[in-house]
């Protein structure tokens, strides 16, 4: 062991040893909860997406995206978004993301993912949005999605487009889907959030 | 200013390409791009590896640590991967099965087929060929791909110990780590006792008849 070996083990025994005693490295506490702030970006409507956004987002492979599904592990196996991690509601305190990720979190109905976005948004996150209608809006935007008859093409040709790249089966009118795909829509919209 | 600090995408790329180049670099003038250095880590023999790899932790660790309580780096806005159980088990169990099998890791089989080494360009292709395979066969993968998902963990998190007292730990078992190194490669390095030397000049006699 040469001397410069003798003197980095020193160094690394005192900082070692000094640490427990050096209290938390965390210089940041997790931040309050800016009512203000929040209640405006409520008011614009800056925190959510809407099925079709999201949709969107995944195909167009954004950058640093990530989905969150708050619902059970069970649920998730049986039904999930593209891309999207299962992580359970109470992880959220722990979890830490990385400042340039935009999150979007999903739940069943959207209530718990809209209480999510309370959480990470009192815990310093800043790209937070949930899915309003949660995975209802899903299914029923993306993979269900009813044309009105009197839609301009344009946007009946994107929403189509849209839905197949999912494999989702869209329709126009009033008709009912297909029966393959309407009766697995109808069986995971029971669920609650 | 405080670390760590925010790129755009290009600046990253370029810092990345300045790292990337810089690290490689100092893989190769570490002996790093030979396989026969890695191997002998297996056989214990030569443990570069796991000093270098334990010097990197400890080093990172106590200056993140450090920093972060001297206020330098903002430890909270440094990004943690998430934790896949099962999916990274079985990731770092081929992982290891190529490591030991080519003696090279992703970065040292860059490293060696860069300085022409046949061994590291079979090694550099196979590793994309794996990548190419998993990216084409992804949609089956996906489900065991997310699965198990325990969000970020962090060893004072899953210990239940204060941060301090877990970089103590880890000071501890890293000092002791590199001195059991030391003691192992010595061992190997001993020349043969002189008794054994002589038994091998002189043949025992056949006793006579």
């Amino acid at each position: 062991m040469t001397p410069l070996h003798r003197t980095l083990a020193g160094a690394a025994v005192v900082l070692g040893a000094f640490a427990p005693f050096a209290g938390s490295p965390y210089r940041t506490p997790p931040a309050g909860i800016d009512i203000r702030s929040l209640a405006t970006e409520v008011a614009n409507e800056e925190d959510h997406v809407t099925a079709i956004e999201l949709a969107t987002w995944i195909q167009e492979r954004k950058a640093g995206l990530r989905i969150l599904d708050l619902r059970t592990a069970e649920e998730f196996d049986e039904y999930h978004l593209p891309h999207s991690e299962n992580l359970p509601l109470e992880a959220l305190a722990t979890t830490r993301f990385a400042p340039d990720e935009t999150l979007v979190l999903l739940s069943g109905g959207g209530a718990h993912a809209a209480q999510a976005w309370v959480f990470l948004r009192a815990l310093g996150n800043r790209h937070v949005f949930f899915l309003r209608g949660g995975l209802q809006e899903w299914l029923d935007d993306v993979m269900s999605p009813t044309l009105a008859a009197d839609a301009p093409p344009e946007t009946k040709a994107r929403v189509s487009a849209l839905s197949r790249y999912f494999g989702g089966v869209p329709h126009t009118g009033t008709a009912l889907p297909e029966p393959a795909a309407a009766n697995s829509v109808t069986a995971l919209r029971r669920r609650g959030c | 200013m405080s670390a760590p600090l925010f790129l755009s995408d290009h600046a990253a790329l370029i810092a990345a390409v300045v790292i990337g180049i810089a690290f490689g670099w100092t893989l190769e003038r570490a002996g790093l791009g030979s396989a026969k250095k890695l191997a002998g880590q297996f056989y214990l023999t030569d443990l570069t590896v796991f000093k270098v790899m334990f010097s990197a932790i400890l080093t990172a660790m106590l200056g993140a640590f450090w920093l972060g309580r001297l206020g330098v780096l903002d430890l909270s806005r440094v990004y943690v991967p998430g934790t896949w159980l099962a999916p990274q088990l079985l990731g770092g169990a081929i992982f290891g099965a190529g490591f030991a099998i080519a003696g090279l890791c992703p970065g040292t089989s860059c490293v060696a087929a860069a300085t022409g080494r046949g061994d590291g360009l079979a090694a550099f292709t196979g590793m994309f060929t794996g990548i190419l395979v998993t990216g084409l066969a992804f949609a089956p993968l996906q489900r065991f791909y997310d699965s198990t998902s325990r969000g970020t963990l962090t060893l004072p998190e899953v210990l239940h110990l204060p941060y301090g007292t877990v970089v103590a730990l880890l000071t501890g078992i890293a000092l002791a780590g590199f001195a059991g190194a030391e003691w192992i490669e010595r061992r190997q390095r001993a020349p043969e006792p002189e008794h054994a030397r002589v038994a091998t000049l002189v043949p025992e006699q056949e006793p006579q008849a």
